[in-house]
């Protein structure tokens, strides 16, 4: 562990100390705000019931898969509008008028259509997700040199063979930041798809216990969503750099900083 | 001596801003297998525009442009191409040798491929480079790496647009002679651009001057001056001296 994750944790303890003292002291008093200490209780307490890893199981798998469908949507079309300018001439204005609506506000629709159910959770993550990462690989795409077009086709390179060796990877770093945008949005709407639409997973468990006066389980599962951020970005970020090992060696590399 | 290129009244318009504008006009010139030639001409002239014809990479407006005796409707095989470019020519994610890589025909096999990219790169100097990635090199190894990737699949034609202008005059020097001893083990023809006109004479069989605007081939240099050439003795003699001065005449006195 290095020197700058170590004072980050420093960081992290010196709050959760300071919050401790203050709520013991009853420096600060609200009827609802637990110590520290009491949520770790609550922690132990959810592991030892068992039913929080259902939970986690089922935001993070409608997480993910709307993750991922947002994925093949958002690089698909974003490389078509990136590579042809005419397609851009056409798409760019409802891009930019669709872009702007709040993902949230499908909530109603989804549940008429697909009631309480894991299609809604999908419909709500996989709207507002798709946009950074189509808008960030179109960005990319059409910000390839035009020198490397002259390069794949110097070298007679199918467009396919050129999309795939030459393309593709002088866009992998645009695309990546849209992956990593969207991941994270993508949890923040399955949990927010749970609190207010579909009554399962992390999300509901939240209010579910706000609403049954059990702060220290409330903030344990707010605790837990952000933990699962933290694991999922750096596990993105692992797996990037098991794919473009140069492109992470290389100093500077912007968009590999969080 | 067969001939690998031959332009006749070759013209090129391009469309800036929305309006023709006439890049190139009555090029005629051929290039002759195993030479060198080089076109030398101001910013402006269209030598750039020039090459990418002779890449297939621009169509010209009007007159033939054939390659082998064929019009050329595209990138033809055999023909390898170094832009000046190197940082945006190079595939920068990829190592070394995985750029070089990029120049190998398919149906090599593993240990064909390794074994042509070992020679290619040991021929230009970059045999301990091959797991290094392109932005850890200095510029002049970058551009070796480019021309090493144009070299891999070892092409009948090279063709050369001011690669070396970006280097400094050390590194240049150096890639020049490397270049001319590239050549003699390859025996490729080679087209090389450039704006400097002892590069031009330094390197060519011939030298030929791309000058007005719309471009045109006006003069044709033949330098009878023998190989191998050498930095210092080369650029001291006379006829070396009597060609920069009549080159720079024929430019324009601009360059």
């Amino acid at each position: 562990m290095n020197r700058e994750t170590l004072r980050g944790i420093g960081g992290v303890l010196i709050f959760l100390a300071a919050w401790e003292a203050a709520v013991r002291t009853r420096l600060i008093d609200f009827d609802y705000l637990p110590a520290p200490s009491v949520i770790a209780a609550a922690l132990v307490e959810m592991a030892e019931d068992g039913e929080v890893f259902e939970e986690i199981v089922h935001t993070l798998r409608a997480a993910l898969a709307g993750w991922l469908i947002a994925i093949v949507i958002g690089v698909v079309a974003g490389a078509a509008l990136g590579l042809s300018p005419r397609a851009r001439k056409y798409c760019l204005a409802s891009v930019e008028a669709l872009r702007p609506l709040p993902g949230i506000a499908f909530v109603p629709v989804a549940i008429l259509v697909f009631g309480f159910s894991l299609e809604t959770e999908l419909v709500v993550v996989v709207i507002p997700t798709v946009w950074p990462i189509l808008v960030n690989t179109m960005g990319g795409f059409a910000a390839i040199p035009s020198r490397l077009h002259d390069v794949a086709r110097s070298f007679r390179m199918s467009p396919a063979a050129a999309t795939l060796t030459v393309f593709a990877p002088a866009t992998a770093p645009a695309i990546l930041v849209g992956l990593r945008l969207s991941m994270t949005l993508a949890l923040v709407m399955a949990v927010a798809v749970e609190m207010i639409g579909n009554p399962a997973g992390l999300g509901y468990a939240v209010v579910r216990e706000a609403a049954a006066l059990r702060p220290d389980l409330m903030f344990a599962y707010v605790f837990i969503i952000g933990v699962l951020g933290i694991v999922l970005n750096a596990a993105l970020i692992g797996a990037a750099k098991l794919v473009l090992p140069g492109e992470f060696k290389r100093p500077r590399a912007e968009w590999s900083r969080t | 001596m067969q001939t690998i290129f031959d332009l006749e009244n070759v013209a090129l318009s391009l469309s800036v801003n929305g309006a023709a504008r006439a890049i190139l006009r009555d090029v005629s010139f051929s290039v002759a297998q195993g030479e060198i030639l080089t076109i030398v001409g101001a910013s402006g002239t269209g030598k750039t525009s020039l090459l990418r014809l002779l890449a297939g990479l621009n169509r010209q407006t009007s007159g033939t442009l054939n390659f082998r005796g064929t019009p050329i409707d595209g990138p033809q095989d055999g023909v390898a191409i170094v832009f000046q470019d190197y940082t945006n020519a190079l595939l920068q994610w990829r190592t070394v040798g995985n750029n070089v890589a990029l120049g190998l025909p398919r149906k090599l096999d593993r240990a064909g491929r390794a074994a042509r990219i070992g020679d290619t790169l040991r021929l230009v100097g970059l045999e301990r480079n091959a797991g290094d990635y392109p932005w850890q090199l200095s510029g002049g190894m970058q551009q070796r790496v480019q021309i090493a990737r144009a070299l891999v699949a070892d092409p009948s034609v090279l063709l050369m647009d001011e690669p070396f202008a970006a280097l400094d005059a050390m590194t240049k020097a150096a890639l020049q002679d490397e270049l001319l001893r590239v050549r003699d083990e390859t025996d490729a023809s080679i087209v090389f651009i450039t704006h400097d006109i002892e590069e031009a004479i330094y390197l060519g069989n011939r030298v030929a001057v791309l000058a007005g605007s719309p471009g045109a081939i006006t003069r044709i240099f033949a330098i009878d001056i023998p190989f191998p050439r050498h930095q210092v003795t080369t650029r001291e003699r006379p006829a070396f001296l009597r060609l920069r001065h009549e080159i720079h005449d024929a430019i324009g006195g601009h360059a």
